[in-house]
């Protein structure tokens, strides 16, 4: 399988010099695909922006992964409900 | 340059202990922290003053300069020693300069004017920080939509080559990882967040991949049918007109809509809707014969 999109896990945590445990429990919170090949762990380029961003909630902020689970989830909704409010913002702008 | 009362940015009193500052730090910075409050400019702005109060009051020698000639540090000869000292380090090893420099734009000019540019000692061993993100506003036409085009950016003095999607939508950001501010510490750079600003279209209405037109129709074509040449966004079409079409009747023309966003060769459909147009400055003729038009119908019916 072709690894081109796919960041390795080992590189991605020590870079932040972060266990990889960490990716291992974002996984079984289903909130990071791991795809393994050739015996090697990976998680998809289009995550990345993501799981920087529960990495630094977790080490930054301290903040537990029941709490980076909720405010994924949020985040999601609101991003979301931007993505409404742009669609309804554009269909209003037929009848104006 | 305007005060900073680090206190009271944390909201803690003069005197706070160590873990009194830590507790207000960590509080407020997860309140104010920029993946939380995503292209929040006020939470961003305020993340940065409670980062700024930390730097200092978590930081004892830090803590004690501030508290010394906090309000009165613009007449601090003590403070002058200090950048007198560090601007001649800074000549002997330029290098350094380079390096703080990149960091400083996340501090205030109050705090750089106490501490320097240079973050010091307590800064290097914090962990590596993603640069900031950038948000910019990028304004189109329509017709700039329409293909998947490649466009040059100047953002923040940097070039960017991009490619722009057709059909993206009006108020949509794209992402462009690694174009923001560059990180600290060797921490990655931070991502340009492009959000497009797509202009109103004189003839044609949008809604996702569909668009909407008026088509006038003269009245002859109207009441008898015959074709009639349209505009759509790739060129002219002709198009028949049923015999006694009325105004407000619509027309669809499956795939001459707009390119479905990231679905190669896949367009949405034109909506065109009558309107038909009466003749106006009618000649004594003209009026003799509608009239004897109104007559047969009043007849009929």
């Amino acid at each position: 399988m072709e690894t081109k999109n796919l960041i390795p896990i080992e590189q991605f945590c020590s870079f932040y010099k972060i266990e990889t445990t960490f990716i291992d429990s974002l996984e079984s919170f289903g909130l990071v695909e791991v795809i393994v090949v050739d015996n090697n762990p990976y998680f998809p380029e289009d995550q990345l922006a993501a799981v920087e961003r529960m990495r630094r909630l977790h080490y930054e902020l301290a903040i537990n992964l029941e709490g980076v689970d909720a405010i994924n989830f949020l985040l999601q909704r609101i991003e979301h409900l931007n993505q409404e409010l742009m669609y309804v913002k554009n269909r209003l702008g037929l009848f104006e | 340059m305007e005060y900073i009362d680090y206190y009271k940015v944390l909201g803690i009193s003069k005197t706070a202990s160590e873990g009194d500052i830590k507790e207000a730090y960590r509080k407020l910075v997860r309140k104010y922290h920029p993946d939380l409050n995503p292209n929040d400019k006020d939470a961003e702005r305020k993340f940065k003053e409670v980062n700024e109060a930390n730097e200092v009051l978590s930081d004892p020698e830090k803590r004690k300069k501030y508290d010394k000639h906090g309000k009165d540090w613009q007449h601090a000869d003590e403070i002058e020693n200090a950048q007198k000292q560090r601007q001649s380090q800074s000549r002997r090893n330029p290098g350094n300069q380079n390096n703080s420099s990149e960091f400083s734009g996340d501090f205030s000019d109050f705090f750089e004017s106490m501490f320097g540019g240079d973050m010091g000692s307590s800064r290097s061993r914090q962990s590596k920080f993603k640069g900031q993100d950038i948000n910019a506003e990028l304004q189109l036409n329509l017709e700039d939509v329409y293909e998947s085009q490649k466009q040059t950016l100047t953002v923040n003095g940097k070039n960017i080559r991009l490619t722009i999607p057709a059909g993206v939508e009006n108020g949509q950001t794209i992402r462009i990882a690694g174009h923001g501010n560059p990180g600290a510490n060797g921490g990655p750079n931070g991502d340009l967040y492009l959000t497009f600003s797509i202009a109103e279209h004189p003839k044609f209405k949008r809604d996702g991949s569909n668009l909407y037109a008026t088509v006038n129709v003269d009245l002859y074509t109207a009441l008898l049918g015959g074709e009639i040449l349209v505009d759509t966004f790739d060129g002219q079409v002709k198009l028949k007109v049923a015999p006694e079409t009325q105004s407000g009747v619509k027309a669809k023309l499956k795939g001459k809509g707009f390119p479905v966003y990231k679905q190669e060769k896949k367009f949405g459909d034109l909506y065109l809707t009558y309107q038909v147009q009466l003749p106006k400055n009618l000649t004594a003729q003209e009026k003799v014969l509608f009239t004897e038009l109104a007559k047969l119908r009043k007849n009929g019916n």
